[in-house]
């Protein structure tokens, strides 16, 4: 494999963290791919050593072929979008994108035609005399970006470059940041803990966690098909269930047992035989929910459980249900006027199904991860009691 | 809601308490008698006296001999220990701390003694070299904390943004690093130039034959009498320090903006 | 490992401060201990060998009262100066900006004027011929006879006035960074105003006091010139002791035996900030407020 640009065996280790621990990767020319994952798993480590701003302990970079391990980052061919932008205080938004062309000793005549160029491309022509203090949050962004593209890098490197924004803000930086990607067509390295924004974003994500990458894959198969339960919990919801191998009903799907859980069918992917030990991963919307018993055919789960939270979202809703032992997270899109339905209400006896495809089986799995599901919050509080965590597990 | 009239009120009084002697002061030096008690006219005669004291200029040449040397020496030493005790938190590092921080809170008559009993100790001669390391002495610490307070409204991330965009790293001192810390600089190296010209007690123990300095020279007519010259002088210092005063609330309040 | 990039640079950027503060701080400070047991010979030098000499006379019946007077006068000077700045901080930290930056200048002009100007002009001040006393006099407060100068009372208001703004400036920069919402959240339920000052906001401003504190009571401790220009005899302190020592008997082991005692009357009120600051989770107090 001959990858654009390729992290071969890399780790670093600050004290006694191990940062980035054995990570190999390859990024294709073009890419707009993200590293995400929680804060401390090491994405931005891997970033800073991309842009030769920390020397692996271990392992190689190569860049277009070309080994750029010890290169300092002023002789790289990467630039850097930093968190809090870091524009330079002391120069105007001019000065600021035209830094890069000026300690580069361009001729003049070029530095104000690329200079000119970038503003308009950020649409900042009538900013440009302005100090950086006397801008606003999302036009540093864009000054940063301009600042970082003039220099016409290989990679751009874009540090958590929302997280200094407010929601509505994020929201169309988002969009601009996608413009801003087909238009240049440079190979974007883009490091978030915000899955929404990676997954709107990318061509491929790397999930991160202790160093490690836990999956690597375009956002659909990171979601649809998560390999563990880190990746599972940390990109939307879900509820697990672990159980053994019951029944093989056909080469396809399975019976499992789950202990005090109906047993339910699933499609057998990994090829399991009967007594393994299989962890199931639910994601809340591939769950249906009515009051009525629905008539079924096809190999669906169905199963009676009880209401106990509901909160309703506008364009969905979520339930908690209960199901014996188990405490279960549904959300439910409303495509039809809800006023017009009979709704469902707290404590009432409902119906939950899900098809078989459905569920997906993983295959590494720490309680650990249960914890990054998502808890309704007005259990909290309820009678003064500490919420147990929505579990589906034994 | 009412407020309490007594913040007020205190601090009225307090700015009568600063201001009411300094105006005494400043309205004697330009007063035609030889004792402040009453007031005789408006004269000049004190500052034109004052210019004629040969032995007044002589101090003041060594004043502004030590104090800028000191203030060069102290700049580059406090700035380089702000530095460093803004990138490391090393032990080593804690330890310079309490190095630089001490000096600040010993009382000067202290370390005009010790200093005095190093040099006796050393056999190093009295004189205007030994008044301009006592100097550095006690100046290192204050530039260092103000640069250090400076520093830490630095964003480092801007000097990571200047080699990532190709700068080397004496592109970044000379264009990132310097222009947006010399105000910081300036301002540290004012404060010890102001220190090193008032300084008296410290002075006064490490002073040999013939170095005497100004504050040195103004104890003396203090103590033995020559009080419309030092009306006059103290006049022209106060201006002098009002300027200073000016010069760096306007460099530390650019910097805010 | 062989040193690192990182760790050269630390001892490029650390090494000429630390050098220079360990030759000429630390090291004279150890003399200044060594010293007191050294005699002194007939020039005002230092003689040979050593002895307990210094010890002895400084159990001399004359010291408690000037050490107890030292330390009087300090805390009087710190306690007034802390009560006149709290006040001060708070009126400052409230103010509207524009005000703000003219009372902090107000206060930062005597703060940099020269130490002995600001105590020549008190002597002006109170000078038994100057305005002030006649204005007393005829004003009928004091006797015609009475001396404003060279006395305990004199140089407590100097060191009041020469100490003051040190204290302003830390409490400030703490009342600077107080929400003063709180106040209003502690009379919503139910502190009276002064309640809420004492319950709220001197506690939120603790660590400026402390501060404030040490930028008082140390530099009393040493005081020197003050007691020498506008004291009397009745109003010496342990600095007037050590500069007599030095300047007039030319007795250095004294001198140190007296310094040496003042050195670890200062360590006293350090160590007793430091306790308090570390138990409630502080660095050691900063003197970032001085410019």
């Amino acid at each position: 494999m001959a990858e654009f640009l390729e992290f071969v065996d890399v780790s670093k280790t600050f004290g006694r963290l191990r940062a980035v621990d054995h990570v190999s990767l390859g990024v294709r020319r073009g890419e707009f791919f993200s590293l995400l994952g929680p804060s401390g798993c090491g994405k931005t480590t891997l970033l800073r050593m991309l842009g030769g701003f920390e020397i692996p302990d271990t392992g190689r970079i190569y860049l277009d072929g070309v080994d750029i391990t010890d290169l300092p980052p002023n002789r790289r061919q990467v630039n850097t979008i930093f968190q809090n932008y870091a524009l330079f205080p002391h120069l105007s938004v001019w000065e600021n994108i035209a830094f890069g062309l000026r300690v580069a000793k361009r001729p003049r005549r070029e530095i104000f035609n690329e200079v000119e160029r970038m503003l308009a491309l950020i649409q900042m022509e009538e900013h440009a005399h302005k100090k950086p203090h006397q801008i606003s949050g999302g036009q540093k962004q864009r000054v940063a970006i301009a600042r970082a593209l003039i220099n016409k890098p290989s990679v751009l490197l874009l540090d958590e470059p929302l997280a200094a924004l407010d929601l509505k803000l994020r929201q169309r930086m988002l969009i601009e940041l996608d413009l801003i990607h087909d238009q240049v067509g440079i190979t974007f390295l883009y490091v978030t803990h915000d899955q929404g924004e990676a997954m709107s974003l990318s061509d491929r994500i790397a999930v991160m966690n202790q160093g490690r990458i836990e999956q690597l894959g375009t956002p659909a198969e990171v979601y649809e098909a998560p390999r563990s339960s880190f990746v599972a919990a940390f990109i939307g919801d879900t509820n697990f269930f672990e159980g053994r191998v019951a029944e093989i009903i056909n080469d396809d799907y399975i019976l499992m047992q789950i202990d005090g859980f109906p047993s339910v069918v699933c499609f057998n992917d990994k090829k399991m035989k009967v007594n393994d030990l299989v962890y199931l991963s639910v994601r809340p919307e591939k769950f249906r929910i009515s009051r009525e018993r629905p008539q079924l055919d096809g190999r669906y789960n169905l199963i009676s459980a009880n209401v106990e939270d509901i909160i309703y979202l506008g364009s969905h809703t979520k339930y908690w249900v209960r199901v014996d032992e188990y405490r279960l997270a549904i959300s439910q899109q409303h495509g039809r006027f809800l006023l017009d339905e009979q709704p469902i209400r707290w404590k009432d006896d409902v119906w939950i199904w899900w098809h078989a495809d459905d569920g997906y089986m993983l295959e590494r799995y720490s309680e650990a991860d249960e914890l990054l599901i998502q808890t309704p919050p007005e259990e909290v509080g309820q009678n003064g009691a500490v919420p147990a965590p929505p579990r589906a597990e034994v | 809601m009412k407020r309490s009239p007594l913040p007020l009120l205190t601090t009225l009084l307090v700015l009568v308490f600063f201001y009411l002697p300094i105006a005494v002061l400043v309205a004697n030096s330009f007063n035609a008698s030889r004792f402040g008690g009453t007031w005789e006219g408006f004269s000049l005669r004190w500052y034109s006296r004052l210019w004629h004291e040969r032995e007044i200029w002589h101090a003041f040449r060594n004043t502004m001999l030590v104090a800028t040397t000191a203030t060069l020496v102290s700049t580059i030493l406090g700035t380089s220990a702000a530095f460093a005790l803004h990138r490391y938190h090393s032990r080593l590092q804690r330890f310079h701390y309490a190095l630089i921080y001490t000096p600040l809170v010993i009382p000067e008559i202290l370390m005009g003694m010790s200093l005095l009993l190093f040099f006796v100790a050393l056999k190093i001669q009295l004189g205007l070299f030994t008044i301009f390391l006592a100097h550095v002495t006690f100046c290192i610490s204050y530039v260092a904390m103000v640069v250090l307070a400076r520093l830490q409204d630095f964003d480092f991330a801007i000097v990571e943004a200047a080699m990532d965009l190709g700068a080397g790293w004496w592109t970044t001192l000379w264009r990132v690093l310097v222009p947006l810390l010399a105000p910081g600089i300036l301002a540290g190296a004012l404060l010890a130039f102001t220190l090193s010209i008032d300084d008296f007690v410290i002075s006064f123990f490490v002073a040999g034959p013939g170095s005497t300095t100004l504050p040195i020279r103004i104890y003396s007519m203090i103590k033995f009498g020559a009080t419309p010259l030092i009306n006059a002088l103290s006049t022209i210092l106060l201006v002098f320090t009002f300027l200073v005063v000016l010069l760096t609330h306007h460099l530390t309040r650019e910097h805010h903006s | 490992m062989a040193p690192s990039r990182r760790t050269l640079h630390e001892i490029l950027v650390t090494t000429p401060s630390f050098v220079w503060l360990s030759v000429l701080f630390c090291v004279p400070t150890l003399i200044v201990f060594a010293m007191t047991f050294k005699p002194a010979d007939m020039y005002g030098g230092l003689g040979p060998g050593w002895t307990l000499e210094t010890l002895r006379h400084l159990a001399n019946p004359n010291y408690p009262a000037i050490i107890w007077r030292t330390i009087w006068l300090s805390a009087a000077a710190t306690l007034i100066s802390l009560v006149l700045s709290i006040p001060m901080a708070y009126y400052i930290a409230r103010a509207t900006p524009g005000l703000r930056n003219a009372l902090l200048l107000l206060t930062i002009v005597p703060f940099w004027t020269n130490f002995l100007i600001r105590i020549f002009a008190w002597k002006i001040l109170l000078h038994p011929e100057g305005f002030l006393k006649r204005a007393l006099v005829a004003a009928g407060i004091i006797a015609p006879d009475t001396s404003l100068l060279y006395n305990p009372e004199a140089v407590l208001v100097v060191m009041v006035y020469t100490y003051l703004p040190f204290a302003i400036l830390p409490i400030y920069a703490a009342a600077e960074k107080f929400d003063f919402h709180l106040l209003e959240a502690a009379m919503d339920l139910g502190a009276s105003r002064l309640t809420a000052f004492r319950k709220v906001f001197l506690p939120g401003i603790r660590r400026g006091i402390l501060t404030a504190f040490l930028m008082v009571f140390i530099p009393s401790l040493g005081s020197y010139v003050i007691p020498d220009v506008v004291g009397g005899p009745n109003s010496e302190m342990i600095g007037n002791k050590i500069a007599q020592r030095v300047f007039v008997d030319r007795n250095l082991p004294h001198a140190s035996g007296l310094s040496a005692f003042l050195t670890l009357a200062v360590l006293v009120p350090l160590a007793v900030v430091w306790v308090v600051q570390k138990r409630t989770s502080g660095q050691p107090p900063t003197m970032q407020e001085v410019a």
